[in-house]
Order: structure tokens, then sequence, then C-alpha cells
């Protein structure tokens, strides 16, 4: 009987370190990748706040609250930004419809105009609200926009080259990615530009989990070749409290969904 | 006195910024008051005299802003004013932007209650169904794009569902646009026959207030697959006073509005197109030289990201007024009235650059028509989330005096504004 058992308790034991399978294909470690970064629960909420230095210094602050809500794993999603501060975007409000078989659609409402601006398909790989984010970075960018290459695997990183399809669309010729074998979370991203440059940095500074998710809490994305940078960081987040369709809707842009924004107790 | 002093006082003592980050100080869970706002200085001058108004100034403002909201049960309340001095009119002047309460009501309803500003319709600069009240004065003056909305008293009732949505708003009493009334700006009498700049200012005779006299609003929305469909009616008045009483006085006539938009993505930008039909209910036939006739408003826009944050905004508008023929024949100067279609061309450039910092943009309108245009070339320096400085111009020209843009030569101006928020 010992006999039958032994090998079995071997086998788990070796398995035991999470996800200690190594997976050989770049598109598989992307997708899986995208689910950890951008799918975690069916839905979720996370107050944001970002610090905005430019390169003599000077700091500009963000904060907002995300909602999110999966309408597939790994497909459409929605997402709402409400900011709290500056006073100057105070209750300026983001929606985004975003589509795997499309582009996202994408609407800003001005509360001192009460207008809901819509934001054109080409626009998404400039600054969101002064920041070194890009609006292409608050819902993620599609993994079939670029193709996927296994460079290396480390043994705490898949290391990942992206070639875009559509190079006229975007500013780098290609981007790496250093991803967590473990978290399958991104944990740096450096973007090359076309003299051959690393000219933008993301990184990961904290995970942490919540309800079984990791879940960043601290990160940075660095221009490189003026020297500013974003930090940002991640609280109060929440995930599956079962945000409904409706409050992806216009009607949250004018009147955003208080009892969905409040800040939970726990 | 006048008080500029306050604005340099205020750079010394408000500009101390926390800057500490690992501080954990996320800012109180919203339920308490927060007061926010602004104080902004703003100057203005014209570039050329106006014979008719001795202020060679335009705008010459100190402005304080305070806006709040509480959240009393399950009502929301938003408050939003300013307090500014006008060294134009040398006169202190308290607006109420936004006194409302906000409930909402069961899943599908909203209701929205008080002095609100209000925007519909698809068009960037160019109304064809919002008509809620825009103050072209401030436009023209160079204040912030956000005065061109004013505040007007209204109730509005949202209802939402997954077929379609429906805003309805009723302003019990009419709320006209803030139009030239040759206070600030002269302005073109089609009676005199050459810009007038009366004293006192004029003050057009405002329908009497009572219940069918306000002013009803609908909208029927919804989106399908990223297309935004909508329905508009309206009835109320012309918003601008294009109309004579027979004793020849500035009023407002009866308007009934209805029509439609759409906007949706096409290629790597946004198209969008909207039209309305204006009946104009005292002058249906057209006959009336004093009441506007009908008309038919068309809209159709482009907008895309032409370059990195570069981006371009086309529009075309029409303005068809309905029978002319009979416009023209009961008109007593058939060289002032309104071609039978009126073009316009808009394009709006807008650059920026170092992540929002700097944001350069120029709004042109240009009516092939009337042979007149109106440019706004403008400059905005966000140096923090505290300071920010906007400098542009409001520049018009054309080839005759009636028209709308030309009527405002003389008010060609240029300012500059700055802003501290709190």
């Amino acid at each position: 009987m010992y006999r039958e058992i032994l090998p079995a308790l071997a086998a788990l034991a070796f398995a035991a370190p999470g996800n200690a399978e190594v997976l050989t294909s770049a598109d598989e470690i992307v997708a899986r990748a995208d689910l950890a970064a951008y799918y975690a629960g069916a839905d979720g909420r996370s107050e944001v706040r970002m610090i905005i230095s430019d390169a003599q210094g000077r700091q500009q602050r963000r904060q907002f609250t995300v909602l999110r809500r999966n309408i597939e794993d790994g497909g459409d999603q929605q997402f709402l930004v409400v900011f709290s501060q500056p006073s100057d975007v105070r209750n300026t409000v983001f929606l985004v419809d975003k589509h795997i078989d499309r582009d996202d659609d994408r609407w800003l409402y001005l509360p001192g105009l009460d207008l809901v601006k819509r934001i054109s398909a080409g626009d998404k790989r400039t600054s969101f609200v002064g920041a070194h984010y890009f609006y292409e970075d608050v819902s993620g960018r599609r993994p079939a926009d670029d193709t996927h290459e296994l460079v290396e695997t480390t043994d705490e990183y898949y290391v990942l080259k992206h070639v875009p399809i559509d190079p006229a669309n975007v500013e780098f010729v290609s981007y790496i990615t250093w991803i967590d074998r473990e978290t399958f979370l991104p944990m740096k991203i450096e973007y090359t530009n076309s003299a051959g440059n690393v000219y933008r940095r993301v990184e990961v500074f904290d995970v942490e989990e919540f309800e079984g998710h990791p879940t960043v809490t601290t990160s940075r994305v660095s221009d490189l070749l003026t020297g500013g940078q974003t930090d940002m960081q991640f609280r109060y987040i929440k995930y599956d409290i079962g945000l409904p369709e409706t409050v992806f809707t216009e009607r949250s842009l004018r009147n955003p969904p208080r009892d969905w924004l409040k800040r939970p107790e726990s | 006195m006048k008080p500029w002093p306050l604005l340099l006082l205020l750079s010394t003592t408000l500009f101390a910024q926390d800057d500490l980050w690992d501080d954990e100080d996320w800012g109180e869970e919203e339920t308490g008051t927060v007061w926010s706002g602004f104080v902004e200085g703003s100057l203005g001058t014209r570039l050329d005299t106006d014979p008719l108004i001795d202020n060679k100034s335009t705008l010459e403002e100190l402005r304080l802003r305070a806006e709040s909201e509480w959240s009393p049960g399950k009502a929301t309340i938003g408050f939003k004013a300013d307090a500014a001095y006008d060294g134009v009119t040398n006169e202190w002047d308290i607006e109420v932007r936004d006194l409302t309460a906000a409930f909402t009501l069961g899943e599908n309803f909203d209701l929205k209650i008080g002095r609100q500003v209000q925007t519909w319709g698809t068009g960037d600069l160019v109304f064809l169904n919002d008509l809620f009240p825009k103050d072209f004065v401030s436009f023209f003056a160079g204040r912030d794009d956000d005065y061109l909305k004013a505040p007007g008293n209204a109730v509005r009732i949202s209802r939402f569902s997954s077929a379609f949505n429906v805003d309805f708003v009723w302003t019990p009493v009419f709320e006209p646009d803030v139009y030239l009334t040759g206070e600030r700006f002269s302005f073109f009498s089609p009676l005199a026959g050459v810009n007038v700049a009366p004293r006192p200012p004029l003050s057009a005779i405002e329908p009497e207030e009572k219940f069918a006299n306000g002013e009803f609003a609908l909208r029927l929305y919804r989106t399908i697959e990223g297309r935004e469909y909508a329905l508009y009616g309206y009835r109320g008045y012309f918003k601008q006073p294009n109309a004579l009483t027979p004793s020849l006085e500035a009023t407002f006539a009866p308007l009934t509005a209805l029509g439609a938009s759409l906007r949706q993505p096409l290629g790597p930008g946004l198209f969008n197109v909207e039209g309305s039909y204006y009946l104009s209910r005292n002058d249906s036939s057209g006959s009336d030289p004093r009441v506007p006739n009908d008309q038919l408003r068309l809209l159709a826009g482009y907008e895309w990201e032409a370059r990195p944050n570069f981006t371009v905004a086309l529009q075309y508008y029409l303005e068809w007024t309905l029978d002319h023929d009979e416009l023209i024949a009961n008109i007593a100067a058939p060289e002032f009235a309104p071609d039978e279609r009126r073009h316009l061309l808009t394009n709006r450039l807008t650059y920026r650059a170092g992540r929002d910092k700097h944001t350069l943009s120029l709004f042109t309108f240009f009516s092939p028509s009337d042979g007149d245009f109106y440019l706004r070339p403008g400059y905005t320096y966000r140096y923090s989330d505290q300071w920010s400085l906007t400098t542009g111009g409001n520049l018009f020209g054309g080839n005759d005096r009636h028209t709308f843009f030309s009527q405002l030569q003389d008010a060609s101006s240029v300012y500059v504004r700055v802003r501290y928020h709190y």
C-alpha cells in the first residue's frame, strides 16, 4: 500500500509551490497574464492614487475609484473611473466598454459643461489625466494586438517579447514583459522605440493577495527619455461585490453610483 | 479699490503643497463636506476700438468659485456658485451655477430639481437640439468654456430601461440665452441697419410667466453596439431675442423643435450626425417678417487623432430657413435677411504636450455663405494641480456688417486668465 501512496506524495510535494508546471506557449502565458492583471474576480473595485512627477521633481496628484465588471473572462469588460482629486477634475467620470472584437468605446463626463464627451478609438496611447499612464493602460491592451514570443524562462519570470501587429497605431516597436511565474502578474514592462532605446518602463513594487487574487498595490511608470514618472497606489480593493451592468451606463456619468463607490468597511 | 492684490496674497500663502507619499492619507471617506473651487483673475482687451463702446476692456474680473456636495439620506445636494467682481461693468456679481437636490427613485428613475447646467446633443460649439441656455457674452469675452453653458432652474426626470432611456426637463420659467445687449459688445440691428449699443442695454421682452410658457425638453436615447441614437423634442422659445413685438421691441418667438442624432465610431475616429426641425409656432408660413421662419438644421462631424496628441475635429452645419421667398417678400430690409441656406464649417485642432501640461487649440468657425469667420486660438499651461494659466483670443471678421460673426468685428479681443484651484 505504501508503495502506491509514496509516488503520489512525491508528486504532490513537487507540485506544491503554485504553478511549478512550466508553460512554453507564449500565447498561453500572455492569456493567463491578461486574466491575472485585468480579470480577477467577476468584478471588483479599487481606489487609486497617483503621484505624477516631472523631470524637475514637480508633483501632481490624482485620486479616483475604479469599478470593473467582466462580461466574460478574457473577453469584454466594463470600467467606471470616478475622480475625487484634484479639485479641477473632481466628479469627472470615465467610462470604458472594452471589446475584444472591435475598438473600445470610451466616454468622459465633464461636469462643468454637463458634457458627455466621447473619446475616439485612435486616441488611446495618450496621457490619462496628465499621468505617464495611457488611456489604454486603464483597461489593458488586447493580447491580440501584438505577437508574442517567449524569450526566456527564469526561476521567477517568463520573459516575453511583444511586437505590435499594427505598428502605425503605437509609439513603440516592441516591448518586453517579465511575468511572475507564480501569480502571472507582469512585474516589469520595458518599451523600445524605433531608435532601439528603452524609453518607457512599468514596474510593480508590491503585490498583495485579496480574496485569493494576487493584486498589484504599488507600481510605477517611468518616462526614461524625459525623466518623469507616475507612481500609483491601489487601496480598498475588493472583488466579487456584485456590480450590476446598469452601473456602467451614461446614468453613472451624471450621477455616479454612490452606493457602489462607497469605501468598503473591511 | 480693485481686488487684484488678493490674488497676489493667495499666491504667497496658499502655495504650500503637501508632497508626502507614504502618509497613508487617503482622504476622508466622502460623507463629510468637502469644499473646493478656485480663484481666478482675468483680463481681456479689444484689439480695435468699438466706436459705440467706451471701454476697451472686454474682460476684467476676479472670480471666486465655491462648490460642495452633501448626501443627506438618499438625496444629494449640489452647490456651485461664483462671486465675481466685474471691472467692465463695475459690479459685483453672484451667480449660482448649481443648487440642486438629486434623488434616485427606485431602480430606474433619477430626479434632479433646482438650478443646473444641462447639455445634450452631438455638436461641438454648435447647438441644434440642445436648447438649454448659453451665455454667449461669456464665450465671446474669453471666460472659461464652461461658462458658455448657463444654468437654468429646472426639474429633470430621467428614466432608465434596457429598451431606451428618457430625459424630461421642465424649465417652468423660460430661460433665454445670455445674449448681446450692447453693454460689453455692440450688435447689429436690422432696424437701424448698423451696429448699436443701446443705453440702457437691450432687454428683450420675455414670455409671461405661466405654465404654458415654460420650456419642455425631451430626449430618448439608447446606445447599441457603440452607436448612440437619440431623439429630441422641445417646446418653448427661440433662445435668442430674434423676434419683434408689434411695437418693434425685441422678444422671443415660440418654438417647437424635433430632432435626432447619431454618434458612432467610424474608422479611426468618431462620426456624428444630427438634425432638427425648428417649427416657429407663430410664423409657420414664413410671412411675418417680425418672427423667424421655420428652419431645418443639420450637422455632420468627424473627429480623429491625426497624430499622437493631435486631434482634428471637423463639422459641417446647415441652417436652412424655410419659406425664404415669403420672408424676402415681406421683410422691410431684405438685404439683412438671413440667407436661405447658411453654411457653417468648423474645425477644432487640439495639441497636447507634456502629458496635458500644455494644451494648444484653435477652433475655427467659417461660414462660406455669410462670408464671415470666428477664430478661437487658445493656450493653457497647467503648471500644477493648483495653478493654471490660459491665454487666447476671440477674433471675428467678415464682409457684411449684418452677419452673425461679422457684427462682432469690433469685439475681437485677446485675454489671459490665471486660476488657482483650492
